[in-house]
């Protein structure tokens, strides 16, 4: 029986090698629990922008949904059995990516030249001496974040050495931290993307890292919802002060503004019932203004592309770029196992065990890492009630304000923070995922306001594990150790349990 | 002599015992890069023979300075330090067959390992390393000569406590063997000081002054600086008399230690000035990262920026008011005050024997490069609308992304411009991986966790370096960072202290690691002798320092060991006060009880099963610490 067994694993594992022409790429879709392991034997081979080195052993799993693309033309070996695989050659939103990498390029080294006061060439670009700040819109599943990171990767492996800054605003998507987390990071070489747990790369651990991509340092901001829609006002808020800190940065450092921005956004922004128009564009304006995006790309969807013209193509350019054919429909559990890889992943990293079967070589590389140091280890602290205050925003089950009576008022908003009472029995703590707070900046007390919790940064995120209401304590899992005593957290609607 | 019997025409054979390997592809360093092979572990993975053949052919590449290889060699050397005899044994060996116009870059690899790696390798050196180094002295031109000279002043200071690389002994030995007895300060002011001691170290000095300017351009006082050392390099080669000699060395010395102390671990104890304490005779600047050291290394394809567009030698009384460091200009005035250097300042004969500048870029050739890409990217046209950003012009990309960034790092893949300053930018980068390396080989064991996101402050203003891409990684991952941690548990370490037995104040005991005199002090407060730096380790007394390193690397070696060999590389969990003893103040969470009791946790649809260490803190019920959470208002991992 063992022998049947054995011959059946080695078949998994029995190496292919496929040849790419110029152009064309090798797309490949992951089951729960499958591994992949492509090499590169000849030629140059990206996957969404970031190189693979020729003659690694470049190792997927976690779901990953992803193509090998050649400009000129590859050979790659492929290990495992993926639960889809082929070659294509209908790559036109690369050639779209890759003369929006060329403009964008344009805006840089003008804006660049504009800053350091050079004379700037005349010449057959057109293109403004802005930096590109670049907002992406499309429906669901046209490959709005894949659009990005090209974008971004491109940028990064300019020979000008960019760093633009890489916004998340889907709060589905949490980017480099859980679901719920509005982010920004600067990205200084490309992402890899190794899984679905990372799709842009992963926050800074004390791990030692090889690539920069697996320790970004990004700002996080907190929403609590995946759901867009749940409370449109505090993401409008959040995305302005994301917004706002993204150009003190660049007001303190004017030659990083020049390698400008690219601010990844939900699918809600782009489609969605007709009652939500208004706050779909109202949330459009907020991250345009918030942004100043002066490029706005719309992938595939061209009725949004006709409104976005016609709303904003006097002040900024509206580019629509082609969706492209790999793009892979997802099936509703898929986020949900998503979200909790995200959170298993931000408290304990990333452990990749191959396969029996599987022979890796010591050069094998996961999202450009070893694969011995991936695994992160969290603490668990016990606080009491009083240590730690936890408010959420606006009341739980709140109709919208305009469902109210004309003329009437709400005594709660919102937006109005609530501080939750642990020691009640149902005050839905128990595996909530907190966010937790900065201090806030020392100065003045009459500057403190109340609704001050809106603004301030995340920190970290945290999960209430157990609570002991007679003892007046509770535990709370935490990705490093820390007092918790005087700190503040807000408890959105994620939750998450260690299964 | 006879052992350099082949004359160095015959380059391309001088002889191996072993035939190149008909398979290895690197060979050729030539002028352009190709990055060091990625060390075929597996190949050698139980065979020393395998080993030593690699290594060996490996080295016999080292025919000219080249930056590359080295560092893959030492990176090779770093990862097999079980093997630390055989890369000693093949250095060795390579050193004294090589013609001596090869023999400077081998020494460059010895000096690197030892400094990067010094446990094992600086032992392993040590056996042979002064009659190496002055056979290799005595065979070589004065170029050559003066180049060794400044790498053995590095070797001074070059332990990773600051101390001398290969103990005092060999240090000494060395120095008297080319500068005779004034080479040893130790010895006293009144031996002999030979003009040419003087040279090396103004040479050396100066050599750190321009590095330092390098990246502070703008410092006026670092020029001024750097004028009067040229002004005394000057008057030395124009010649001065012993006692001037003496004095200008002695000056020398105190401002260089003075000038590194700000980055230096601080001497334990102060001495005054003339004859300085032999551990801290010549200070080099950022003792604690010594990689960075290595500008001494070949820069020959890529100089270096000119540090200023001239040096010119000024009269004294234009410096004077320009009010630089104190140091040198109260070295100046001293000089000045017992007549060594006339009072305007113009020493006999400067101009005609100072150091020859090499000429070098134009310090802008960054911008320059970058308006050269800029217009090139600019000719073409690409317009932001619907239908134009569909029009296939994919040439461009390939040119711009592949094409002129055509050497590529075979570590992460990053690709770097084909010009001087991509090279650069390459050799940065292969840096970073090198510390990256040895952070990770001397992490392995330890428990990781994510960090805490930076502050809001932190993130506005720290700004990703855009020239030397990803090497920085925020403030509070930045090297400057690790370096102060590092000086900060060195103080630590240093502070410790073990009572002297009662009647045992006037035994003298060393430490069995440095062979050194443990140094005893009175401690007023508690009216007691004790060792200070020191550690009682099951009867024996350490110096701290010393035991906290080879715990350090000997738990290293020991995980990477056992990591090697399981092909699982499970990771052992290591009790993380491994290498760092009990420092009274170590961390206000002192209260979490490490448990280590895996809980094993599955998430459905995570790829594998995942064994996380969780760690459980438990807090005291009183809100004792409480107290203590000032220090933490700004956690930035």
């Amino acid at each position: 029986m063992s022998d049947h067994m054995d011959v059946a694993d080695d078949a998994a594992f029995e190496p292919k090698v496929w040849d790419l022409g110029p152009e064309t790429e090798y797309r490949f879709e992951l089951d729960p629990g499958m591994c992949l392991v492509i090499v590169v034997l000849r030629g140059n081979a990206e996957i969404f922008g970031a190189e693979l080195v020729e003659g690694k052993q470049h190792v997927f799993a976690g779901e990953c949904k992803a193509a090998v693309y050649t400009w000129k033309g590859c050979s790659i070996e492929v290990t495992g059995r993926p639960s889809t695989e082929y070659t294509s050659d209908e790559t036109l939103p690369m050639t779209a990516y890759a003369n929006l990498h060329i403009a964008f390029e344009q805006m840089r080294v003008k804006a660049l030249a504009h800053l350091r006061g050079s004379p700037i060439p005349d010449g057959p670009s057109r293109v403004t001496s802005e930096s590109p700040r670049v907002l992406v819109l499309g429906p669901e599943n046209s490959g709005k974040t894949s659009a990005c990171k090209v974008l971004v990767n491109y940028a990064a492996r300019s020979r000008m050495g960019w760093v633009p800054v890489l916004v998340n605003t889907d709060p589905r998507e949490g980017g480099w931290a859980v679901p719920g987390a509005i982010t920004a990071a600067p990205v200084a070489a490309p992402i890899t993307t190794p899984s679905a747990s990372l799709p842009l790369g992963a926050a800074a651990s004390s791990a030692p890292t090889i690539n920069p991509s697996n320790a970004l340092l990004p700002l996080v901001y907190c929403y609590g919802h995946t759901d867009v829609q749940r409370n449109h006002l505090l993401l409008d808020r959040v995305i302005r002060n994301l917004g706002a800190s993204v150009g003190d940065r660049f007001e303190a450092n004017p030659e990083a503004r020049s390698s400008g921005v690219v601010v990844d956004t939900p699918s809600t922004f782009a489609a969605g019932p007709a009652n939500t128009a208004s706050v779909r564009s109202k949330l459009i304006r907020a991250c345009v203004d918030a942004f100043k995006i002066n490029v706005i790309l719309v992938i595939g969807h061209e009725k949004l592309n006709i409104e976005m013209q016609r709303t904003y193509g006097s002040q900024l350019t509206v580019v629509k770029i082609p969706k492209s054919g790999g793009v892979v429909e997802l099936d509703p559990s898929y986020r949900d196992r998503i979200l909790n890889m995200q959170l298993h992943t931000y408290f304990y990293g990333e452990s990749f065990t191959p396969p029996p079967g599987l022979k890796l070589r010591s050069n094998a590389v996961y999202g450009g890492e070893a694969l011995s140091d991936l695994v992160l280890s969290p603490a668990s602290t016990t606080v009491g009630f009083e240590e730690l205050a936890v408010w959420q925003i606006g009341e739980k089950s709140l109709a919208p304000s305009s469902a109210l009576p004309v003329g009437a008022t709400r005594t709660v908003s919102e937006m109005q923070p609530i501080l939750i009472d642990p020691s009640k029995p149902g005050s839905g703590l128990l595996n909530a995922v907190l966010a937790l707070l900065a201090l806030p900046a020392d100065g003045d007390e009459r500057e403190r306001y109340d609704e001050e919790v809106l603004d301030l940064g995340v920190v970290g995120f945290l999960v209430v594990t157990a609570i002991d209401i007679p003892r007046r304590k509770m535990t709370i899992l935490s990705p490093s150790p820390m007092v918790f005593a005087g700190r503040t957290a807000i408890r959105g609607s994620v939750e998450w349990q260690e299964q | 002599m006879s052992v350099y019997n082949q004359p160095p025409a015959q380059q391309h054979h001088y002889g191996y015992r072993q035939p190149m390997p008909p398979a290895h592809g690197h060979h050729g360093y030539g002028g352009g890069y190709r990055a060091p092979p990625p060390p075929a572990q597996h190949v050698y993975q139980s065979d020393p023979a395998a080993f030593r053949h690699v290594y060996s052919t490996r080295l016999a590449e080292l025919t000219m300075n080249s930056r590359p290889i080295i560092q893959g060699l030492s990176m090779l050397a770093q990862e097999q330090t079980r093997y630390s005899s055989i890369v000693a044994q093949c250095i060795e060996a390579h050193i004294r067959r090589i013609p001596p116009t090869m023999k400077l870059p081998a020494f460059y690899l010895l000096d690197a390992i030892s400094k990067n790696v010094y446990v094992p390798y600086a032992a392993e050196f040590t056996p042979f390393v002064v009659p190496l180094f002055l056979e290799t002295y005595d065979l070589v031109d004065n170029n050559t000569r003066s180049k060794m000279e400044e790498m053995l002043l590095t070797w001074r200071t070059g332990s990773p406590v600051g101390k001398e690389l290969f103990g005092i002994g060999p240090q000494v030995a060395i120095e008297r063997g080319i500068w005779g007895d004034g080479g040893n300060a130790a010895s006293g002011s009144s031996s002999r000081v030979t003009p040419n001691q003087v040279m090396s170290e103004l040479d050396f000095a100066i050599g750190q002054q321009e590095r330092t300017l390098q990246s502070r351009p703008h410092d006026v006082a670092m020029q001024n600086n750097l004028a009067i050392l040229h002004q005394l390099h000057a008057l030395v080669a124009a010649g001065v008399s012993q006692p001037e000699l003496k004095q200008i060395l002695n000056q020398l010395r105190t401002l260089m230690r003075n000038s590194a102390s700000t980055s230096a671990p601080p001497p334990i104890a102060a001495s005054p000035p003339p004859p300085p304490p032999p551990q801290h005779q010549a200070p080099y600047a950022q003792p604690q990262n010594h990689y960075w050291k290595q500008d001494l290394y070949p820069q020959q394809q890529i100089p270096h920026p000119a540090p200023m567009p001239a040096v010119k030698i000024e009269p004294a009384s234009a410096l004077l008011p320009a009010a630089g460091s104190p140091d040198i200009l109260s070295m100046l005035t001293n000089l000045v005050k017992s007549g060594v250097v006339s009072s305007n300042g113009t020493p006999i004969g400067a101009g005609s024997s100072s150091v020859q500048e090499i000429p070098d870029e134009k310090p802008d050739s960054d911008r320059l490069e970058s308006r050269a890409y800029r217009d090139s990217i600019l000719r073409h046209s690409v317009a932001l609308t619907t239908s134009d950003v569909t029009r296939p012009r994919n040439h461009l990309i390939i040119e711009c992304l592949y094409d002129t960034q055509s050497t590529q790092c075979k570590q992460c893949g990053q690709r770097f411009a084909d010009s001087p300053s991509g090279q650069k930018k390459l050799e940065k980068h292969l840096d970073m991986h090198f510390v990256q390396n040895r952070q990770a080989s001397q992490q392995t064991g330890r428990g990781h966790h994510r960090g805490w996101f930076i502050s809001l402050d932190d993130w506005i203003n720290d700004t990703v370096d855009v020239k030397g891409k990803g090497v920085d990684r925020g403030p509070a991952r930045g090297r400057a960072a690790e370096a102060a941690d590092q000086v900060k548990r060195n103080e630590e370490l240093r502070a410790m202290f073990v009572v002297v037995p009662p009647g045992d104040e006037a035994k003298s005991i060393r430490c069995p690691i440095c062979k050194e005199t443990l140094k005893s002090e009175f401690l007023e407060d508690d009216e007691e002798w004790v060792w200070k730096n020191a550690v009682k380790k099951d009867d024996t007394v350490y110096h701290a320092t010393c035991h906290s390193e080879a715990a350090a690397s000997a738990t290293t070696l020991v995980t990477r060991l056992i990591a090697d060999d399981s092909s699982s590389r499970s990771r052992s969990v290591t009790p993380e006060t491994n290498g760092r003893i009990a420092s009274p103040r170590s961390s206000p969470l002192k209260n979490i009880k490490s448990e280590s009791s895996s809980a094993a946790t599955l998430v459905p649809g995570s790829p594998s099963s995942l064994a996380g260490m969780k760690r459980k803190a438990e807090y005291d019920e009183d809100g004792a610490i409480r107290a203590e959470e000032a220090p933490l208002k700004k956690v930035a991992v």
